[in-house]
Order: C-alpha cells, then sequence, then structure tokens
C-alpha cells in the first residue's frame, strides 16, 4: 500500500557533500582514515565545525567511534544503518525532520575488504573490518551479490537479449568516470573489452560488478532554513522512498517485474513533485549492471527487458569507442562513473554526485544548469530506494 | 517447530542439537533445524503450512500467508525447473569444489507450488545443457560428513 503523503518535502537539505576520492587497491589506511578525511573536507567545505554537529549517521566505523574520532562534543542522535546509503539518508532526513537533532554528519567509508577480494584478504588489517552480509559460506547459494548475478541470468533469458545490453552500462560509465578525478577506473573501455573481459560468474563478467575501492563520501543534512545559512546552494530533499516487498530472498523474490523497485517507483512517483520527463541527471545504482538496466525499466523510460535497446537509441558513441547514454540528448546518467567505474560505494556515491550536479561542483561532468535529479540506489530484493532532489 | 504440530513433522531428533550443528556449521537454528535433520535422511523438506496448506522457504517461524504458527517441515518431491542459472569461475572454497570448470548454481522452481524455489548445484550434465527451464530431479552428494541436496537434469533438453 502506497501512499502520497510527503509532509517532509523540501523541508530537509543536503547542505553539502564531500570525498576523498577512490582507489582500485589497497591503501596503507584504515576505513576510519578516510571516513575522517570525508568528514574533515564536509566540515571546512559547509564552514562548520564539530562543534556544530548534534547528529551521527553511518555504518563503518560505527557512530561512537567516529564521534570519539572527531571529537564532536555532544549528539542528541545517532544511527548506524545497513547499506546501501539510501537508508542512512532516510534515517537522517527523519531525524532533522523530527527534531530529533538540527545538523547531521553522514559518512560513508567504501573499504576494499578481506571476503571480497583475494588481494584485500592478504592486508591482515582488513580482515575484521565488514559490512553487509559478506561472503556466503558455500557456493551453492545465490543469497548475497550472486543474487544480481542469477537475476541477470534471468534478465537474459526471459527478455531474449545480448549481453551487450549490460555492457552499454559499463561503457557509459566509465567513459564518463574519465571526467572524474576521484574515479577509481580512469582508463577507457570499449564494447569490445566488456565482451571479451574475464568472466566472473557466468553470465556476468569482471565489468559487470562494481570496484572494491578504498575512500569516503561525508554529507551535512539539516533544515532546509538552516542549509540556506550556509555556504552552498542547498540540495531539497523532495521525495524518498525504501521499497520492499515480502518475498526478498534473493531466490524467492517472484521476478523482474515484482520486486522492490517497482514498490519504491510508485509511491516515489506519488510523492515526488517531478519525474523522469523534468530531471536533469540520472542516478541508477550500478552495483551489477543489471540493476541499471531494471531501473531504466522500472522508473518509466521503457518497458521490462527494452532498457538495452531504450541505451542503444539514447547513445553518444566517440569515434575511439567509449560513448555514453544521454536520455533524449540531454540526460546524462552516472556522470561521476557509478559504482562500476568510480568505485563501489553502496549509493553514497550517486548521493554525492546529485548533489554536486545541482550545486554546480561537478567539474567537467557538470550538467549546466543542473536542477533536478532523480537517485535510485540499490537493487532488487531489501535495498531498492528512490530519492527525488531539486536544488534550492 | 511448535510442540503441537510435531505430530506432522519428520523431523530426526535423533541427532543431538550439538550434532547437527557441528555437521552445518554456521547454518542452522530453531526455525531450520528439521530441514537439516531432513537432510541427514537425505528427504529435501521445505516448510508448509498445516492450516491452509501453503509452502515457504527460507524456514520462517510462522506461515507467511495465514500467520498460522502451525508450519512442519515437509518432504519435497525436489522435481522441479531450473528458473535462474549461474556458473562460478571463482567462489568460496568448498569441498569437492573446483573452480577450473565454471561451477553451476542453479535456483530451482520446485513442482510443489509456483514460486517456491531452492538453489543448490547441478551435477552429471556438462554445464552447456544445465539452461533455465530444464527439468531437474533431486540427488544427493556428500559434503564433509552430511549429505547435501543437489539436482540432476531429466529429460529432452528445450528448444
Amino acid at each position: 500500500m502506497t501512499g502520497t503523503r510527503n509532509p517532509v518535502r523540501d523541508r530537509v537539505a543536503i547542505a553539502g557533500a564531500a570525498t576523498t576520492g577512490f582507489h582500485p587497491r589497497n591503501t596503507n589506511r584504515s576505513q576510519a582514515s578516510y571516513v575522517a578525511q570525508a568528514c574533515k573536507a564536509i566540515l571546512d567545505q559547509c564552514g562548520l565545525t564539530p562543534r556544530d554537529i548534534d547528529g551521527l549517521c553511518g555504518s563503518l566505523p560505527a557512530a561512537p567511534a567516529v564521534q570519539s574520532m572527531l571529537g564532536i562534543p555532544e549528539v542528541t542522535w545517532f544511527a548506524n544503518p545497513m547499506i546501501p546509503f539510501g537508508n542512512h539518508l532516510a534515517a537522517a532526513v527523519s531525524a532533522v525532520y523530527s527534531g530529533l537533532c538540527d545538523v547531521v554528519l553522514a559518512y560513508h567509508g567504501a573499504y576494499r575488504m578481506a571476503w571480497n577480494t583475494g588481494s584485500a584478504l592478504k592486508d591482515p588489517f582488513r580482515r575484521g573490518v565488514e559490512f553487509g552480509s559478506g561472503g556466503t559460506v558455500a557456493p551453492e547459494s545465490v543469497a548475497g551479490s550472486v543474487g544480481y548475478t542469477a537475476w541477470a541470468s534471468r534478465y537474459l533469458h526471459e527478455f531474449d537479449v545480448p549481453r551487450k545490453h549490460l555492457g552499454y552500462v559499463a561503457v557509459n560509465n566509465r567513459t564518463n568516470a574519465l571526467s572524474n578525478p576521484g574515479a577509481a577506473m580512469r582508463v577507457p573501455l570499449v564494447m569490445e573489452d566488456y565482451l571479451s573481459a574475464r568472466m566472473i560468474r557466468s553470465p556476468l563478467c569482471l565489468y559487470d560488478m562494481d570496484v572494491p575501492v578504498d575512500g569516503a563520501d561525508a554529507f551535512i543534512i539539516t533544515t532546509a532554513e538552516r542549509a540556506r545559512d550556509l555556504r552552498l546552494p542547498p540540495a531539497l530533499v523532495n521525495a524518498l522512498v525504501l521499497g520492499m516487498i515480502d518475498k526478498n530472498e534473493e531466490d524467492q523474490t517472484p521476478g523482474l517485474r515484482h520486486h522492490g523497485q517497482q514498490v519504491t517507483v510508485e509511491a516515489l512517483r506519488a510523492k515526488s513533485d517531478f519525474w523522469i520527463d523534468d530531471i536533469d541527471v540520472f542516478l541508477p545504482y550500478d552495483g551489477f549492471s543489471v540493476i541499471t538496466l531494471n531501473w531504466f525499466e522500472n522508473v518509466g523510460y521503457c518497458r521490462p527487458g527494452e532498457a538495452g535497446s531504450f541505451i542503444e537509441d539514447n547513445w553518444v558513441a566517440n569515434e575511439d569507442g567509449t560513448g555514453r547514454i544521454l536520455i533524449k540528448g540531454r540526460v546524462p546518467v552516472n556522470t561521476h562513473g557509478g559504482s562500476l567505474s568510480e568505485g563501489g560505494t553502496q549509493g553514497s556515491g550517486h548521493l554525492r554526485e546529485a548533489v554536486h550536479q545541482l550545486q554546480g561542483l561537478a567539474g567537467d561532468r557538470q550538467v549546466e544548469g543542473a536542477e533536478r535529479a532523480l537517485v535510485n540506489i540499490g537493487g532488487f530484493f531489501f535495498n531498492a530506494q528512490g530519492i527525488t532532489l531539486r536544488r534550492g | 517447530m511448535n510442540k503441537d504440530t510435531a505430530d506432522i513433522s519428520p523431523a530426526d531428533v535423533s541427532v543431538s542439537d550439538e550434532e547437527l550443528w557441528s555437521l552445518f556449521p554456521g547454518s542452522v537454528d530453531h526455525d531450520s533445524a528439521a530441514h537439516y535433520r531432513g537432510r541427514l535422511r537425505r528427504q529435501l523438506l521445505i516448510n508448509r503450512c498445516a492450516e491452509c496448506g501453503i509452502w515457504h522457504a527460507p524456514p520462517k517461524p510462522v506461515c507467511p500467508s495465514c500467520l498460522s504458527e502451525r508450519v512442519a517441515a515437509t518432504p519435497t518431491s525436489g522435481a522441479g525447473t531450473i528458473f535462474m542459472a549461474v556458473f562460478l569461475h571463482q567462489g568460496p572454497p568448498a569441498e569437492g569444489v573446483d573452480y577450473s570448470t565454471p561451477y553451476p548454481v542453479v535456483t530451482v522452481e520446485l513442482d510443489e507450488q509456483p514460486g517456491l524455489r531452492y538453489s543448490s548445484t547441478v551435477v552429471g550434465s556438462p554445464n552447456e545443457e544445465i539452461q533455465i527451464g530444464r527439468r531437474v530431479e533431486l540427488d544427493w552428494i556428500m559434503r564433509g560428513n552430511a549429505p547435501m541436496p543437489v539436482f540432476r537434469l531429466t529429460g529432452p533438453g528445450r528448444a
């Protein structure tokens, strides 16, 4: 059951967003050090000090450790939500709107974890750091990240489309990452590279899966009034939904036409003041390429199974074989490079990029005059999230 | 498992909880113990509601369809149709699993009820034959000291 009630509309703002940039290899640093760097940067950018913060929200390190690390004297609210980062934004927006606190420092440390890559496992100081479900114990399971490969197999079978359709997501994101100095992957990628890449979990290859990285993002979330008094134009949260259905286990989810994304889209459309015809930038999650295709279909650009064809029709090809999506010649997609090429940030990167686009801080990849963004963080199961943001 | 449903449960109580935990480390809890005890007798048990008859997986303490607590781990035929198919070129270390040939992992829609699915590997067929839409039956292999349910292709290939 979805409703249109949305009293929080435009009442809470993201006042700023900062990043450390991302590294696709083990660095000799802790996750906490990246979080500290990003938090310090966002405080500086917004002209705030630790004394101005009274709310804290992040997964790892946990909020008490971050408060202690940054010397934030007192908070009246904190939370350690599960990934992806739409959960953090929803918690922070609710806390600010309800008055549990006024100024939230929200952070996300992306970190190469021992369960995720063989080379990360070789660093003993990474073995104690873990979020999400981690690796599954036995291989005979589609729980966790394998679930997206399973549904990719279903997508290709049900809609009878070639892997090339998934490849467009990888090529688009890599081309965009070339304009993002903070992106982990900045070597051009063309479709031939995609189609000849090493398979990891067939039908998905190396370039269908997000890049494990070290780095962090941080955000200031506060009332729209307070944000207007700070240095940068606020990104107002127009609407926000965390959609989910009952059968949300990876192998029990009913089908590609019925999972969390459809719930999110229906509710977000009902609550938001604008939709896809009005946005200037689209940031659909791409932890796995098949997720992005499904977001295109579910937000309404095309019908189920047609995302690849839609992208072909809205593709800007470069002479060197790179290329990118420009919807109706106007709206770019995952301008920062997404999880596939900026790095796997569990959604904080998509949100940060939206804020930077609306604030005019996106550098070489700035969408001129960007005023509205649609951000769809997460996948199908217990993580299909939607946020509409507008420049305040 | 509710006491009053013990009469309709085929759960094997001859293995202690401690022994069950050691046979399936990290996997068993009070809601899934009956399923794992079934594996020891090479029965694929899936939870079914004694009141409304609806099956559900993975095991839950109540029936998600009618909220009855009278759910019981119930034998399935293990026959079904491949719904999704993955081939792991790398993955977690496991006894008998060699990723030099990509390791198949399938989700099978069981014949007992539309949408009721179980995931495992497929034995006895080359990967190119393991395709969505193929019919399978249940088989068993050993993992450690415990039987593990797996699938085997049956019938002709899908056109």
